[in-house]
C-alpha cells in the first residue's frame, strides 16, 4: 500500500502547565474513514487544531503524502489539501451557499467576481456528491436545516479538491434522518479516495462508517485499530479506562517499572 | 394498459395509456415543452393539454414559462415532473454495505442513507429490520407518502415474488425477501438482480440511453453482468442470466467460492484488482479508489501496473461480446474508476479481437457515469414501473 496521506509522529502540545497531547502518533489513509474517539478533554479537538495549523505543536513530526511538512496556519493547511469542518460549522448565515463555499477564495474574472462560474462549480460539486436535497445554490445558509448546513460545509472540502477532511462532531446537533444522510455523505467522501477523519462521541455513528478507530485517552493515543477487529464495548473501555484486555495502555504495574 | 388482447379498447383505457406514456416520458427524459411532447408522442395538442391538465391537477407535474424562447409566437409551456409527487424507496444490498434512497419522479434522489455489513455475516432478518428502521425517519423528513419499493440484490432472484434463490457472497439461500419486506413496510416490493438493475439504470439514465443492445459489467466484491437486448432485459429461464463473473477463463487459475476454478471474477474482481495494485485484498473501497485515482495521473505507469489485469479484463469481454453481440459495454462500479488509459486499451483490444465486434461495427467500451449509484437508481426504476401506470 502507498504511503499514508497524513502521518503524525510524537506530537506534544501544552497549554501553559497543562500537557494536552503526549507523544501522539496518528495516521490518516486515503480512502478510509478514521474515527477519532475519546472522552471530553482527551485532546481530540486539540489534535485536529494542530493538524489544521490553528495551534502550533511543541514537538513532533508531520508528514503529508510522504514528505515532511510544517503547517504554520490554516491557510497553509488548506493549500496542502487539508480541510476541517468544525462543530460550529463556520458558515456565514447571511451569505448563500455559493458565497459560503467560495468564502475567502472567490474567483475573479477581469477584477470582478465570476458569479456564474462559482455557481456552476458549486452546483457541480453538490451533484457529484448526489446532494439533491438543496433546492437552489443561491439559498441563504440561514434558511437551511442542520443537515443541509453540514452538507454544504462538507461539499466545500470536495470543491477545493482536499485530500484530507477532518470532521469535528458533524452529527452532534442533528436529528435521526439528517445524521444518517451526513454519515452517508462521509462514507461517499472516503469512497472518492479522500482521507476522512471523523470525530464523534456516538459509537453507533463510528461503527456505521469507520474503517479504523483511533482512541485518545488523557492526551495519549492508546489504540489505533481496524473497526472490524474491535467491538463496541472494547472501544468504550478504551475511551473510559485507556485499556481493554490486551488493547490500549500497558497495565499500571508494568508501566511503573 | 389493463385490457387483455381479446377485449376491445375503451376510450378510458386509451386515455390511461396516453397518460402513462406522457408521465414515463417526463420521468425518463426530464422537463419538456407541451409542443415537443405532442411531437414526440404523436398526439394532438389538445390531447396533450387535457393530459397535462389532469396530471397538474393531481400534483404530478407543474407548468412554467420556458426561460429561453425558441422562435416566434406564444411560447409553449414547459412541463416539469414534480419529484415529491410520487416517491419510491430504492434499496441496494451489497456484500459489504446497504444503501437506501428515496427517489422521486424524474429520478431525483431526495434522501439517502447507508450502513456497513460485516462480510458474510449479515442475516436477512438483520437487513430487513435495519431497512424498516431507517425508512421511517427518511420518509418523515420528506413528508411524502412512499408508493413502492425496489431492491437490488447480488444474487439470483425470482422477480415475480422477490424470492432470493441464492446470493452467494451474502450467504443467503431461499430468502423470501420481497414478501418479508412488503409485510414490514406495508408497501409493494419488487426485487431484482443487481447487475440487471445496473443495466436498467444505464439504459434509462446512464451511458446506454441510445443503445438497444448493451451489456453492463460491474465489479464489486464479485463480478456481474446485466444484458439489455433489443431494448429489454435478457433474463433467461428464471432470471439466471448475468453470472458472467463465473465464466471459466483460466483452467489453472485460483479456486472460486462457486466450486469452480479460474472464474473471470478471480482475475478481475475486487481482490484481483487489489493484488494488481499491490495493496491488501481486504482494503476498504476508498483505498482502492484512491490508488486508482493516483494511477490515472500517469497513463504509462497505469498500463504497466495494470497491464495483466487489463489483459484478463479484455479476454473476458471478448467472450462476452462474442456471445451477446452488444453495441456498447458499460463498465460499472469499481470498473468505473479504472484509469482512462486502461479502459481505452481494453476497448481497443476488444474491437481488435472480437469477431462479433468487428461485425457490428466496433463495440464501444465506456465507464458508467452513474458510478456507485447505478444499482440504487436501477432499483428505483424497478419500483417505478408499476407506479407510473397506476397514478
Amino acid at each position: 500500500m502507498g504511503e499514508p496521506i497524513l502521518e503524525l509522529r510524537g506530537v506534544n502540545k501544552s497549554f501553559g502547565p497543562v500537557h494536552v497531547l503526549h507523544d501522539v502518533d496518528f495516521t490518516v489513509r486515503a480512502g478510509e474513514v478514521t474515527a477519532l474517539v475519546g472522552d471530553n478533554g482527551a485532546g481530540k479537538s486539540t489534535l485536529v487544531k494542530c493538524i489544521a495549523g490553528i495551534h502550533s505543536m511543541d514537538s513532533g513530526e508531520v508528514r503529508f503524502a510522504g514528505s515532511p511538512v510544517h503547517v504554520h496556519g490554516p491557510r497553509e493547511a488548506a493549500a496542502l489539501g487539508i480541510e476541517v469542518v468544525y462543530q460550529d460549522l463556520a458558515l456565514c448565515d447571511n451569505l448563500d451557499i455559493v458565497q459560503n463555499m467560495f468564502l475567502g477564495r472567490e474567483q475573479l474574472r477581469g477584477g470582478l467576481l465570476d458569479e456564474a462560474e462559482m455557481e456552476r462549480k458549486a452546483r457541480q460539486t453538490l451533484a457529484s456528491l448526489s446532494v439533491r436535497t438543496v433546492k437552489s445554490v443561491r439559498t441563504l445558509v440561514s434558511a437551511l436545516s442542520g443537515g443541509q448546513r453540514q452538507t454544504v460545509a462538507i461539499a466545500k472540502a470536495v470543491l477545493w479538491e482536499s485530500r484530507v477532511v477532518l470532521l469535528d462532531e458533524p452529527t452532534a446537533a442533528l436529528g435521526v434522518a439528517q445524521t444518517r444522510q451526513v454519515l452517508d455523505l462521509v462514507r461517499r467522501l472516503a469512497e472518492q479516495g479522500l482521507g476522512v477523519v471523523l470525530i464523534s462521541h456516538n459509537m453507533a455513528d463510528v461503527f456505521e462508517v469507520a474503517d479504523r478507530i483511533a482512541t485518545l485517552y488523557l492526551g495519549r493515543m492508546v489504540a489505533e485499530l481496524p473497526a472490524k477487529e474491535v467491538t463496541h464495548s472494547q472501544v468504550v473501555e478504551l475511551i473510559t479506562a485507556g485499556r481493554s484486555g490486551d488493547l490500549g495502555m500497558a497495565r499500571p504495574e508494568a508501566a511503573t517499572v | 394498459m389493463t385490457s387483455t388482447p381479446t377485449a376491445g379498447t375503451r376510450p378510458d383505457d386509451v386515455r390511461r395509456h396516453n397518460r402513462t406514456a406522457l408521465l414515463r416520458r417526463l420521468h425518463v427524459a426530464g422537463p419538456c415543452t407541451r409542443a415537443a411532447l405532442a411531437a414526440e408522442l404523436g398526439l394532438n395538442r389538445s390531447t396533450i393539454k387535457a393530459l397535462v391538465d389532469g396530471l397538474a391537477a393531481a400534483g404530478l407535474v407543474a407548468e412554467r414559462l420556458p426561460v429561453q424562447r425558441s422562435g416566434a409566437g406564444r411560447p409553449s409551456l414547459l412541463v416539469l415532473p414534480q419529484p415529491h409527487a410520487a416517491v419510491v424507496l430504492a434499496v441496494d444490498i451489497r456484500v459489504e454495505q446497504v444503501a437506501m434512497g428515496l427517489v422521486g419522479i424524474g429520478g431525483e434522489i431526495l434522501g439517502r442513507c447507508s450502513w456497513s455489513l460485516r462480510r458474510g455475516a449479515s442475516h436477512p432478518t438483520e437487513v430487513i429490520t435495519r431497512v424498516a428502521d431507517s425508512f421511517r425517519p427518511l420518509a418523515e423528513e420528506l413528508a411524502t407518502d412512499v408508493v413502492g419499493v425496489g431492491v437490488s440484490v447480488p444474487g439470483v432472484v425470482r422477480q415475480s415474488d422477490g424470492l432470493v434463490h441464492e446470493a452467494p457472497n451474502l450467504h443467503w439461500t431461499g430468502v423470501r425477501l420481497g414478501e418479508r419486506l412488503s409485510a414490514v413496510l406495508d408497501l409493494p416490493v419488487k426485487v431484482g438482480n443487481d447487475a440487471e438493475l445496473g443495466a436498467l439504470a444505464e439504459h434509462v439514465r446512464g451511458a446506454a440511453r441510445d443503445a438497444a443492445d448493451m451489456v453492463y459489467v460491474s465489479a464489486d466484491v464479485g463480478v456481474g453482468g446485466g444484458v439489455i437486448s433489443s431494448g429489454s432485459a435478457l433474463r433467461g429461464a428464471g432470471g439466471y442470466v448475468g453470472e458472467i463473473g463465473h465464466m471459466a477463463i483460466r483452467p489453472d487459475g485460483r479456486p472460486c467460492y462457486c466450486g469452480s476454478r479460474g472464474c473471470w471474477e478471480t482475475e478481475v474482481g475486487e481482490a484481483a484488482l487489489c493484488r494488481a495494485l499491490a495493496i491488501p485484498e481486504d482494503s476498504p473501497r476508498g483505498a482502492v479508489v484512491a490508488e486508482l485515482r493516483e494511477l490515472a495521473a500517469d497513463p504509462e505507469v497505469a498500463m504497466r501496473r495494470l497491464g495483466e489485469f487489463a489483459e484478463w479484463l479484455a479476454l473476458g469481454l471478448v467472450n462476452v461480446v462474442n456471445l451477446l453481440g452488444p453495441e456498447l459495454v458499460v463498465l460499472g462500479d469499481l470498473f468505473a474508476v479504472l484509469p482512462a488509459a486502461v479502459v481505452d486499451w481494453v476497448g481497443h483490444a476488444v474491437r481488435e479481437r472480437s469477431l462479433v465486434s468487428r461485425a457490428v461495427g466496433g463495440t464501444r467500451v465506456v465507464t458508467s457515469p452513474l458510478g456507485r449509484d447505478a444499482k440504487l437508481i436501477g432499483a428505483a426504476e424497478l419500483a417505478f414501473e408499476p407506479v407510473l401506470s397506476a397514478i
